[in-house]
């Protein structure tokens, strides 16, 4: 067997590897009912801002609380330990990363999709930033 | 019919440039196909010149006019009213140009037939084999910008459509109006481009990246070539510095985006793996393996194979790259991606064509290509060169495999073409430690590569050899126990891997100065590649430090639960002091200018008086497209400090200072009890009375509703809002419970059910002003800027080394 054979193999064994490691450290998207199921575990909830039911930041603590409806249309508090996203009420669609508790979902970030007229805009995406659209 | 004020001429010109541009690339193409056939003939070849240089004028045609419906503001057309408006600096044009999908297209057409023309110019024998490539992508291109409907398919979407075109605007009844650009104000001015975008490095970045995209086709089309000709050897001269352009290019664009993000961008750094940078980094990569195999093979030969499928790979990925990016499947992981035009299906053909052609000839010519003489060996420079470029396609393969899965999602997720997944997969949650943790171990391997390369031979290294290493080994050892205890780098989970970085990145910035001073002598003009690969290093090391050793000062202490990040954030009254690291920062007041609001925050360090410096990171206000936080970041030599505000009180002033709360309507009717501000409102009575007036048949009238207040602690309060009525004027007599700090306004009665209409005001506590903030600092920084610039340089010093000894 020639070096290059070898090399070959380590190569093909590495790439396996590091693809296998994604497909670890992927999460899955969920809705509130299997994060509730399995509570302190994290996943990535993808659903929208309940405009009806009440928001509030409290700057003081830095919390904020929204109530999210997940794709099942299932509602759920959120809060989220970090300061309110600008124009968070024109969100679209909000993916929450974050665990369930007993009483609320616990997000740790936030990322929110607005209009399109935003996104044509060519604008970078936000996490647990201020910077949103 | 005539509609009045409309320039029609523009796009007629426009988009008969376009159709132009188009058909000259096909005829180019076809013309340059039959002088390969037939080389003795050299009519076809000046055909084939002829067909190209029209095609040049109809791209300078498409970029000259749409630049001059622009520039002179036609709002009649789409293109021209959604990115500019009458108040746009001039100087911003260009950015308002390529802000559209439709001007990103153009900006890459322009930049292909620059190239092209070079090409022509230069490629001597392999000119009309590698113009038939660039012609066919030409046509590709040219067509995603055509706006034609062939048969109710749509191919591609047109810049120089007029409002009233737009399909969704067809059926409207303004359409039909003659003068629709004076009758509607809408048209007398644009949308505007969006103010995010009105800043330099808008102007410079996204063509430079769009040069580095257009770059890495130069190389597949020699690769290809190649292939045809069976000519395995004398296309190595000319594509590498091609390729080593583009290595120099696209970096440079990619540097610049993270330029961008850095300093304009409320971002948190200047990298993010976020899919869109991902997208650009990957060809990045393949490019720069496609480069070194090309001097590999060139060396030493029988490196063909491996040189002609990363040349392929680099354009194709760069295809992919934009079919991720502009066909929204990325939609959910990145809103840093464009909408979707519709114009998916047409991407996905032009990906599709040219990898099946590619890896078709590939295949079939596979078993004729040229192999290696011998066995490599263990000590060769070829060897470990060779080692170095796969890292760095695994690297690139790894990026590719993660940015890719909401692609996964579409192919074989629950909703996707076959089924294969029993539900979606999500990117990981933490993407950037995601990233980091895998690619740190390739970052080693590529660095330690690249310091300890330029001391090997080619086919075999001697032992003398490496002995010279060992002072670049004994330097760096050093720097790296110096840095890691100065920086702490021990005290953290990943310590092996980050010191073994550091080290490694230390060896391949000493590593290739030693073998420039020592070996080379010093030589300037054969510093380029010693440079480039010094500034390699400098990028790793500075990413390296900024990143993981950044320190947010604002970060707080309280933890709400034990697998939670902590606030990374800080909050400050206005004139209040807060101690963030180090510093002692004051919010001082706003500032309105412009587009910005800025928040001055006074750091004090050193004085007590008077501040040792000052930061006013602003938020841009935009009603239409949201307002924005942006950074102000003060550097140091050693450091930057970064801070931006994350959660501003943006309500203008009259309304954060009014002494009351909005209004609250209560309809309440005799006997009822409502809950207001944390107490019972009762409707108790209401009484009527008439005051002294001086005309008797027409007396003022008075209506008193009693109310009883009862707070929390049992007290009650009564409260009489009055309505009156004065000849036919309604008026209010407001009542205020001031130790309730309830205000109550009689508003209405409505005589049929007696029911009666409250406002209903609290008094708003006066609270002391608030802002958020967020501030981290990013240790030497500076050495990731420096590295960029030495790359660069190093590489346009070996590019011109090259070129000059090829003539």
């Amino acid at each position: 067997m020639k070096k290059t054979h070898i090399v070959l193999i380590i190569f093909s064994a590495i790439l396996v590897g590091s693809i296998m490691w994604t497909y670890f450290d992927a999460s899955t998207y969920a809705n509130f009912e299997l994060a509730d199921n399995n509570k302190g575990q994290t996943f990535t909830v993808v659903g929208y801002l309940d405009k009806e039911a009440d928001m509030n930041f409290d700057a003081r603590k830095s919390i904020f609380t929204f109530t999210a409806i997940d794709k099942a249309g299932e509602k759920k508090v959120v809060i989220y330990n970090q300061p309110k996203p600008t124009d968070f009420e024109r969100s679209e669609e909000i993916t929450m990363k974050g665990v369930s508790t007993d009483s609320v979902f616990v997000a740790s970030e936030i990322l929110m999709k607005c209009p399109s007229k935003y996104n044509e805009q060519n604008q970078m995406a936000g996490s647990n930033n201020s910077y949103t659209e | 019919m005539d509609y009045i004020g409309e320039h029609l001429w523009a796009g007629n010109l426009g988009r008969f440039s376009v159709i132009l541009a188009f058909v000259s690339a096909l005829i180019a193409a076809f013309a340059y196909f039959k002088s390969e056939k037939n080389t003795t003939d050299s009519s076809w070849k000046s055909f084939a010149r002829i067909s190209f240089y029209v095609h040049l004028l109809a791209v300078f045609s498409v970029v000259g006019t749409l630049f001059f419906m622009m520039a002179n503001h036609y709002f009649e057309y789409d293109y021209v009213w959604k990115h500019t408006s009458l108040d746009l600096p001039p100087k911003y044009l260009f950015s308002a140009f390529w802000e559209g999908q439709e001007g990103s297209f153009i900006l890459w057409l322009f930049w292909h037939a620059v190239l092209g023309f070079v090409l022509l110019k230069t490629a001597k024998k392999w000119e009309a084999s590698t113009m038939i490539i660039l012609c066919l992508v030409q046509a590709f291109l040219a067509s995603m910008v055509m706006g034609v409907y062939l048969g109710g398919l749509k191919i591609g979407q047109s810049p120089f459509i007029l409002v009233r075109e737009l399909p969704e605007n067809l059926s409207l009844p303004w359409v039909q109006m003659k003068d629709y650009l004076q009758m509607i104000p809408a048209f007398l001015d644009g949308s505007g481009l969006n103010p995010l975008l009105q800043n330099y490095w808008m102007t410079i970045h996204p063509p430079t990246l769009f040069l580095g995209f257009a770059s890495t086709l130069i190389p597949f089309a020699f690769a290809i070539a190649a292939m045809v000709k069976n000519d395995y050897s004398t296309w190595l001269k000319p594509a590498i510095p091609w390729a080593f352009f583009s290595v120099m290019i696209l970096g440079t664009g990619i540097l610049m985006g993270g330029a961008w993000a850095y300093e304009a961008l409320s971002f948190g750094g200047f990298w993010a793996w976020d899919p869109v940078e991902n997208s650009s980094l990957v060809p990045w990569l393949v490019m720069v393996g496609a480069g070194h195999l090309l001097i590999i093979d060139k060396n030493r030969g029988g490196y063909t194979r491996s040189a002609i499928v990363f040349s392929i790979l680099s354009f194709i990925l760069i295809l992919y790259s934009t079919f991720l990016t502009r066909s929204g499947v990325l939609g959910d992981s990145s809103v840093h991606a464009f909408v979707d035009l519709g114009l998916s299906g047409q991407l996905l053909i032009y990906l599709l064509f040219f990898t099946v052609i590619a890896f078709a000839i590939f295949f079939a010519k596979m078993g004729k290509m040229p192999k290696g003489k011998n066995d490599e060996s263990l000590s060769s420079r070829d060897y470990w060169m060779f080692i170095g470029q796969l890292v760095l396609l695994i690297s690139a393969l790894q990026i590719t495999f993660t940015t890719s899965i909401p692609v996964n999602n579409s192919l074989i997720g629950p909703d996707g073409w076959i089924p294969l997944l029993q539900e979606k997969i999500a990117p990981p949650t933490d993407a950037i430690g995601h990233y980091n943790k895998i690619q740190v171990p390739f970052a080693i391997v590529i660095t330690l590569l690249v310091g300890i390369s330029h001391f090997l031979r080619y086919k075999d290294t001697p032992n003398v050899a490496f002995k010279k290493v060992i002072r670049s080994v004994i330097v760096s050892l050093t720097l790296t126990i110096v840095t890691a205890y100065g920086l702490n780098f021990f005290d953290e989970s990943n310590a092996l891997l980050h010191v073994l970085l550091l080290f490694t990145s230390y060896f391949a910035i000493f590593g290739n100065l030693d073998f420039w001073i020592s070996l080379l002598k010093g030589k300037l003009k054969l510093m380029g590649p010693s440079l480039a690969h010094i500034g390699f290093g400098l990028i790793i090391l500075g990413s390296l430090i900024s990143n993981f050793k950044k320190e947010i000062i604002s970060k707080s202490d309280e933890y709400i639960h034990k697998n939670f990040p902590a606030n990374e954030n800080v909050l400050i009254e206005l004139n209040d002091t807060v101690q963030l690291g180090e510093y002692k920062v004051t919010w001082v007041g706003e500032k309105f200018e412009g587009t910005h609001n800025y928040y001055q925050l006074d750091f004090f360090k050193k004085n007590v008086n008077h501040p040792d410096f000052s930061l006013s990171p602003p938020i841009l206000i935009n009603e239409q497209m949201g307002n924005n936080a942006e950074p102000a970041t003060l550097h140091n030599l050693t450091y930057d400090l970064y801070t931006h505000v994350t959660y501003a009180d943006l309500r203008p002033a009259e309304e954060k200072n009014a002494p009351w709360s909005e209004e609250s309507e209560i309809v309440m009717g005799r006997g009822d009890s409502v809950i207001y501000a944390n107490s019972f409102l009762v409707f108790d009575s209401i009484a009527f009375d008439v005051t002294n007036s001086q005309d008797p048949k027409n007396p003022n009238l008075l209506l008193v509703a009693k109310i009883s207040i009862y707070n929390m602690d049992g007290n009650v309060y009564s409260a009489m809002p009055i309505l009156t009525l004065e000849g036919n004027t309604i008026g209010h007599i407001e009542d205020e419970i001031s130790e309730m700090g309830i205000k109550l306004n009689f508003d209405k009665v409505d005589p049929e059910t007696g029911k009666i209409t409250l406002k209903a005001f609290t008094k708003n506590e006066e609270e002391p002003e608030i802002i958020i903030i967020k501030a981290i600092i990013f240790p030497f920084i500076n050495l990731l800027w420096i590295g960029c610039f030495a790359m660069a340089i190093g590489t346009v010093i070996s590019i011109y080394q090259r070129i000059k000894s090829n003539a």
